[in-house]
């Protein structure tokens, strides 16, 4: 993380330290993460550019730069909210654990699904191909959506914007004949397996994410999850002290 | 002191600069993007929320996954699995020299009708164990040649079936080399039953993957022959069983489509199938079935979506309860400032 700032006056120490440190440090964490997920559940399928770049790249970009866990005003008033990095909340051993350990069972759902379906079929390699790279574009486009607590305009371009994206790349790619595996989308559209066997992997892949999530926040709900409540639901600077 | 005035993060909070000269201010322009103070939506996870959430899932999940289901009970299906029986007794220990041979290789099956089957019924052959998947059979073909007849020269991409006799194959590749070459006859009460082969392909297949002016040139005329022969007669565009075999399937065990019969069938009629059994499987002990199957909207006879979305959806019922459950029992009040970590333990961390 970079950490060489330079300011004018020590007046201005409070707010780099509590409200931008603590973003910081948040979305950086988070990104880490993040990454290592996005990248990985890649791994069962063909290395393919267009995902890294222009598939997936732009919501991670867009989240990383705008997300916010807290407002300012917030972080300014209660500084003790800034032990949430002190104590490595936000990435931290256990955590990428957990990510590895999710993001193999995302990987399996995603991989066995469409095989379970089409087995005994007569489905084509480029079918499946097509199934599989759609399917993972929204799975981690879906996941990133989960976890974003500030959603701005921007935010929803980038991220349905990106869906959105990788199915018109998708029909314009299978519209040209040289290609191997022209028509293919225009074939799997029509049918509705194909669209079930979708949002199947979609939901069955995220199910045990969004069950620990709430899991966590109702019995070890962290300082953080407290903080935005009040900020959010009550619409209030929280008065967080006792 | 310093006469600059840096970019003090002005959220709201403005230094108020009227008392200083006009000075060279560096400032930067406030937006409210590079504030990050744009109107912004931000969820939070109220009980309300999961358990709308569970329930809508298994609300959509349940229904879709009976129909599904029945869908897929609606399916009827034969399956004749012969590449074992068709083998005459007195070759069954050596089964790769009985299909290399000159041996009649005709076979004679009978399928019985269970359900009634509504036409169209479609005919498939299904291989075991046979991967059209694997990386190099799948690249071993010229999709410039089967294209245009200008390009029949094209066969860099499909060694080792790229030419023979000096003269290159068209369709060359092994792909179309393996073309399989079972052939079925059906019969019904004595009297034959038609299958219909036209339009079993994909019909983009015929109109822009394989040219309606390309013959089939130097086909199957090395030492071995892969599978089945080309009429040279007829234009790579209506040898709709060389389309839909070179659509590569993508798993080991696969179907294609053989051809429909347009007629329905009642229960317990019995079917003659005079086959003959040609291809060879049995160098890579793979499996040879015939398929006799209605579809739904859905495809095949299939029921994996069907217990699928029903368990997801079961599932998530079962959770939205639960957490009805945990939410009435253990509340948690949401911002409520005794849970944070310093009011929860005063000697602090």
């Amino acid at each position: 993380m970079a950490s060489d700032f330079a300011m004018g006056q020590f007046q201005f120490l409070k707010r780099l330290l509590l409200v931008h440190g603590h973003w910081n440090y948040q979305r950086v964490g988070y990104l880490v993460l993040y990454n290592f997920y996005r990248n990985a559940v890649f791994v069962l399928m063909l290395f393919c550019v267009f995902y890294s770049v222009i598939y997936t790249s732009v919501p991670t970009i867009v989240v990383g730069v705008l997300d916010k866990d807290l407002s300012h005003k917030t972080l300014l008033k209660y500084p003790k909210l800034y032990g949430a990095g002190h104590r490595h909340e936000a990435y931290n051993l256990q955590l990428f654990w957990i990510t590895m350990i999710d993001t193999l069972w995302q990987s399996l759902v995603l991989f066995y699904i469409p095989l379970f379906t089409y087995k005994e079929s007569s489905i084509d390699i480029w079918s499946m191909g097509s199934l599989w790279t759609i399917t993972v574009v929204i799975l981690v486009n879906i996941h990133l959506a989960m976890d974003i607590r500030r959603w701005v305009f921007i935010t929803h371009a980038a991220v349905w914007g990106s869906i959105m994206i990788t199915y018109a790349c998708m029909v314009v790619l299978d519209s040209i004949p040289i290609f191997p595996n022209y028509w293919t989308i225009y074939h799997l559209a029509k049918s509705p397996t194909y669209w079930l066997t979708i949002s199947l992997i979609i939901i069955m892949a995220l199910l045990p994410r969004f069950l620990l999530k709430v899991i966590h926040q109702i019995f070890w709900p962290s300082d953080i999850q407290i903080a935005r409540e009040a900020e959010i639901l009550r619409k209030v600077t929280p008065n967080l002290r006792s | 002191m310093s006469s600059y005035t840096p970019s003090s993060s002005a959220g709201g909070v403005g230094s108020a600069d009227s008392a200083a000269p006009r000075r060279n201010s560096k400032r930067p322009k406030y937006s409210k993007f590079t504030q990050q103070e744009l109107p912004a939506c931000k969820p939070i996870l109220t009980p309300r929320w999961v358990i709308s959430a569970f329930m809508l899932v298994s609300i959509v999940f349940i229904p879709i996954g009976v129909v599904s289901l029945l869908a897929s009970r609606d399916v009827v299906e034969i399956i004749d699995r012969y590449e074992t029986e068709c083998v005459p007794q007195n070759f069954r220990n050596n089964r790769v020299s009985f299909i290399q041979s000159d041996a009649n290789k005709t076979c004679t099956r009978r399928l019985t009708v269970t359900k009634h089957m509504k036409q169209p019924i479609y005919v498939y052959y299904q291989l075991d164990n046979f991967y059209q998947n694997h990386r190099r059979y799948v690249k071993s073909r010229s999709d410039s040649q089967l294209r245009d007849n200008s390009s029949w020269n094209d066969v860099s991409s499909c060694k080792p079936e790229d030419d023979s006799n000096g003269l290159p194959i068209v369709p060359c590749g092994l792909i179309a080399w393996s073309l399989f070459n079972d052939t079925y006859n059906f019969s019904l009460n004595n009297q034959q039953l038609a299958v219909n082969k036209r339009e079993i392909s994909w019909k983009s297949d015929r109109d822009h993957k394989f040219g309606n002016d390309v013959l089939p040139r130097n086909f199957q005329n090395g030492t071995l022959k892969g599978g089945k022969s080309l009429d040279p007669t007829v234009p790579l565009s209506q040898q709709e069983d060389l389309i839909v075999w070179m659509r590569t399937a993508a798993l080991p065990t696969f179907r294609k489509l053989y051809g429909k019969i347009e007629r329905d069938l009642q229960p317990n009629e019995v079917i003659h199938v005079t086959l003959e059994n040609n291809y060879n499987t049995y160098s890579f002990n793979g499996k040879k079935k015939l398929v006799l199957s209605t579809t739904s909207w859905l495809g095949g006879k299939n029921d994996f979506l069907g217990i699928a979305y029903l368990t997801i959806g079961g599932l998530c019922f079962f959770l939205a309860l639960s957490f009805t459950v945990v939410y009435l029992v253990k509340p948690r009040r949401l911002g409520d400032p005794s849970y944070l970590s310093w009011n929860r333990n005063p000697g602090g961390h």
